[in-house]
């Protein structure tokens, strides 16, 4: 930080001091130069006029041969005491009057008009000159001095130079203090704020101008840096606690989940238990009671055979009667045992073509009863992914149904088709048979539902719950829609491929 | 144009000068110092108007009992001027006007008739030179004296002031002796 605050004074510094110094050199040499021209000038000048005038005063010591009134004349020069030393020629060029120097000093002859620099002296010569006639020359050797003035000058260059240097640095230094000290805190505040993110210093304001305006911006923009930052931090604090929150119900919902689950697998195995041995009971029975049954049917038909004169007509009516109600009762044993059956075991699916199976059924139901004539149709395509075992009982009983309630109608016809919504499958099994009266269709699943008469038709009303478990063990939903009289429809969906797995679950946890 | 003229004169005295040197080898004959001195004088004395009152009046010195002089400043004066006037010399006898005079000199040879001769001077604006003793008390303004072997001169004032002539202070600065009064 000490860095940048020395570079920037010292950089203003240099500049100032460098700007003055090149300044003042300037002036200095062009001020030198000019004063000793003019110097020089005025001091030819000078020497010329001084010696025109002396060439005019001594011109009657000339004319009438008077050296000591010359020489009185030169002595005159004492005033002049830059004036070396002077002479006369006269017009013969011979030396009239000399001042201050002996005479073999002086040139030996006179020269023209002009004026030469020798050595550090000034020389002049001037003709003296009357009505056209030259009287004789004034010659004068002056101190030039022009080395000593340079010098002088030099001196005071320097004393000027030192005085200048010496204002400009305290003029640098009063720059420094108005313009580049408030500059310079609120540089150091920057970097502080900027290396410790502490928005709660501030710059102080040192000056009334643009600077000290810079610096309360500086300050506001601080403020509201400061401000917004812990706005920042309180919402962050907010946010933070809400995702606790958030997390920590989260966290409830999964434990209370897993809870659940595991209550769940619990009813399940439970239910499972239950269920197994409600079935196996249910199995156990079902096959327990066929022997006794079979032993009554087996006995009474003996009796009709055996003894056909000993029974009299009325017993052998009554044999009849036993042995068609233990024949029902077998029946009724059978489709519980297939019921049951259903529900145990293990969903084989693969995929089954279900106009192939519907077809096979169909020609088992007419095998039995080939005298009846019922138009059949099955569509082709149909195409399910489910047990074939299963699939094929539940066609058993559905076309069963259908063949069977179709047996009043003038001209039967069954139909098998396939209805396509979308993604779903729909398969229909449709009669022109009897029907039904829709507003007991709630109880058409139920197991010994009938809704038909025992006398009217043959059945034990076990086949249609049958087929419900099959399709919802298939994962699929049963409907129907009749009309009595005219004929009814029942509707099964199977789950494909993809939901076939849930609705196993969902099928063995029921 | 003048620096020309300046440097044509300088040669031209130069020449002069060295003529000056073959011609004596001793000091130039005290005739000769005279006549010049003589035209001289001129330049340091202030005629009334009336005496140079046309542009081209001749300058006109007149000798008296002096011929050797007279020659010598014949020679002297040609082609010369004093205050842009010519310079002639005319040799005047005794008895002779001195009117159109500006310079009288007066030789040795009259210095017993001197104060005549001054006393016709009197009241001219003629500039009396002479060369002989007490010639100042007779009325002379100007006189030759040998001092030294150089030949200077003494300057009566109150002569000259009746003549009407003013001379120069430069001429008095150069004078031996200035009678004032």
């Amino acid at each position: 930080m000490a860095a940048p605050r020395q570079s920037i004074s010292r950089k203003i510094l240099a500049v100032k001091l460098a700007t003055t110094l090149a300044a003042l050199l300037i002036a200095i040499a062009a001020m030198v130069a000019y004063d000793l021209r003019l110097y020089r000038q005025s001091w030819i000048n000078d020497l010329n006029t001084q010696a025109e005038l002396l060439g005019q005063m001594t011109a009657p010591a000339l004319s009438f041969d008077d050296p000591k009134v010359a020489r009185e004349n030169l002595a005159l020069l004492r005033y002049r005491p830059k004036i070396l030393a002077a002479a006369i020629y006269d017009a013969r060029g011979r030396l009239f009057a000399t001042y201050r120097q002996p005479a073999g000093e002086f040139p030996r002859l006179p020269e023209g008009d002009g004026v030469r620099v020798e050595g550090n002296d000034l020389v002049v010569f001037k003709r003296i000159v009357s009505d056209r006639e030259i009287l004789g020359t004034v010659y004068l050797r002056a101190d030039y001095e022009l080395f000593d003035r340079l010098l002088g000058y030099l001196g005071i260059a320097a004393i000027v130079t030192v005085l200048a240097m010496g204002v400009a640095y305290l003029f640098s230094r009063w720059v420094h203090r108005v313009l580049v000290r408030p500059v310079l805190a609120i540089t150091r505040i920057a970097t502080e704020v900027s290396e410790k993110r502490n928005y709660s210093l501030r710059a102080e304001k040192l000056t009334n101008d643009e600077l000290g305006l810079l610096a309360e911006s500086f300050n506001g923009m601080l403020a509201e840096i400061e401000s917004a930052t812990r706005g920042l931090q309180a919402s962050n604090r907010e946010a933070e606690r809400e995702v606790g929150e958030r997390r920590r119900a989260e966290e409830e919902v999964l434990r209370l989940n897993a809870e659940l689950e595991t209550r769940v697998k619990q009813r399940t195995i439970e239910l499972q238990a239950t269920n197994a041995e409600l079935e196996a009971f249910c199995y156990s029975v079902s096959h327990d009671l066929r022997a006794p049954l079979r032993s009554i049917d087996g006995f009474s038909q003996a009796l009709l055979e055996d003894f056909p004169k000993e029974v009299p007509e009325e017993a052998s009516r009554y044999l009849g009667r036993i042995r068609a109600s233990t024949q029902r009762m077998g029946q009724l044993i059978e489709d519980l045992l297939n019921l049951s059956k259903v529900s145990r075991g293990e969903l084989a699916r693969r995929d089954v073509d279900v106009g192939e199976l519907a077809r096979q059924v169909v020609a088992d139901v007419q095998s039995r009863e080939p005298a009846r004539k019922v138009e059949v149709s099955v569509w082709d395509g149909m195409q399910a992914y489910a047990d074939p075992r299963l699939l094929r009982a539940a066609l058993e009983n559905l076309i069963g149904n259908a063949w069977k309630f179709s047996a009043k109608a003038e001209q039967p016809r069954i139909e098998i088709g396939l209805l396509r919504d979308g993604q779903e499958a729909t398969f229909f099994v449709r009669d022109n048979g009897a029907g039904f009266d829709m507003r007991y269709a709630n109880k058409l699943f139920g197991a010994f539902q009938r809704l038909h008469s025992a006398n009217e038709y043959q059945g034990t009303g076990i086949g249609l719950a049958t087929v419900q478990r099959i399709v919802h063990r298939h994962g699929g939903r049963i409907w129907a829609d009749a009309t009595p009289g005219k004929g009814a429809v029942f509707f099964f969906t199977l789950a494909g491929r993809n939901d076939a797995a849930p609705a196993a679950k969902q099928e063995a946890a029921a | 144009m003048v620096a020309l003229t300046l440097r044509l004169a300088f040669v031209a005295a130069l020449l002069w000068a060295q003529a000056g040197f073959a011609q004596t080898e001793n000091r130039p004959a005290e005739v000769q110092i005279k006549a010049a001195f003589l035209y001289k004088f001129g330049d340091f004395v202030q005629w009334p108007p009336a005496a140079l009152a046309r542009a081209d009046a001749p300058f006109v010195i007149g000798v008296l009992a002096a011929d050797d002089l007279a020659g010598a400043l014949e020679q002297l004066v040609a082609n010369r001027s004093v205050q842009g006037h010519p310079v002639a010399v005319r040799r005047v006898r005794r008895g002779e006007p001195l009117a159109g005079l500006h310079v009288l000199f007066i030789g040795q040879a009259e210095s017993a008739r001197l104060a005549e001769t001054l006393a016709a001077a009197r009241g001219q604006a003629v500039l009396t030179v002479t060369e002989s003793e007490n010639a100042l008390a007779a009325g002379s303004m100007i006189n030759f004296v040998a001092e030294d072997q150089r030949v200077r001169f003494d300057v009566a004032l109150p002569s000259a002031e009746r003549g009407q002539l003013k001379i120069s202070s430069r001429l008095l600065a150069v004078a031996r002796r200035v009678i004032t009064s």
